[in-house]
């Protein structure tokens, strides 16, 4: 597989992830949250990357895995 | 050392696969897993902490010490994945990946850039990278864990809030279902 492919495949691939987590995100929920924490979620929600989002939320990459279980948005991997 | 005997997880694995009922299967793939210092460092929470620290008392876990070389080779890596109009990796997955290649561990990982990165990469090639989809795909052939593939996947994603993409896991359920 030529690089072009693979990149057209990883950014199909992460299209897939984006719309579940869109889909399946509480948005009651997210957007009820603080600034910095919201703005982390759906950061997250768009990238699928936790490590950057949980410094914009200043929380660890635990708690802000747990944030995502409460705002019921999946990790796709 | 042969790949199978050792392995080298990153943050959110132990994350995700601290929450899963059957978790200790790890330890039963592998001889040890090792967990890099900067890794230790991400983990928080009072279950990861625990679990992280028994399987380190019992030798199940070990501490990786990153050598200047393997640092070296990381930050080289964390460079090179950001060329790609893709998501980059951070320096704790590098360091994941840097000893898949330099050291033969099997890279354990739940963080797709880690995922791209070995593919785009021309050194990481042959780098064995699985998620926790291989690992319990594995763990059910060699018989290490029993039940429904369908049932313990499903139970690994309720347990972890983690979702495998459908049709990766399809391929792999028709696999499995083929080799019974």
């Amino acid at each position: 597989m030529s690089l072009k492919e693979k990149i057209e495949k990883w950014k199909k691939l992460e299209e897939e992830a984006r719309e579940i987590r869109r889909s399946e995100a509480d948005w009651n929920f997210i957007e009820s949250q603080p600034p910095k924490i919201r703005a982390a979620l759906k950061f997250y929600v768009e990238t699928g990357d936790i490590r950057l989002a949980s410094r914009i939320a200043d929380m660890s990459i635990e708690e802000f895995r747990g944030l995502l279980r409460s705002a019921r948005i999946p990790v796709v991997v | 050392m042969s790949a199978e005997e050792f392995a080298i997880a990153d943050t959110c694995f132990l994350i995700d696969w601290a929450s899963w009922r059957q978790r200790d299967l790890l330890f039963r793939l592998f001889k040890t897993v090792f967990v890099p210092e900067l890794v230790i460092r991400e983990i928080k929470s009072e279950r990861t902490v625990e679990w992280v620290a028994s399987s380190l008392s019992s030798g199940s876990l070990s501490l990786f010490t990153e050598t200047p070389d393997i640092i070296s080779f990381a930050r080289d890596l964390v460079e090179r994945s950001k060329l790609f109009p893709v998501r980059g990796i951070d320096l704790p997955e590098a360091i994941c990946l840097a000893a898949g290649r330099m050291r033969n561990y099997v890279v354990i990982t739940e963080n797709r850039g880690a995922l791209m990165a070995a593919d785009f990469i021309e050194e990481l090639s042959g780098v064995k990278v699985w998620r926790s989809l291989e690992l319990i795909a594995e763990g059910l052939r060699r018989k290490l864990i029993k039940g429904d593939p369908r049932k313990v996947f499903a139970e690994y994603e309720m347990d972890t809030g983690h979702r495998f993409p459908r049709k990766d896991l399809e391929v792999m359920l028709h696999e499995l279902e083929g080799e019974n």
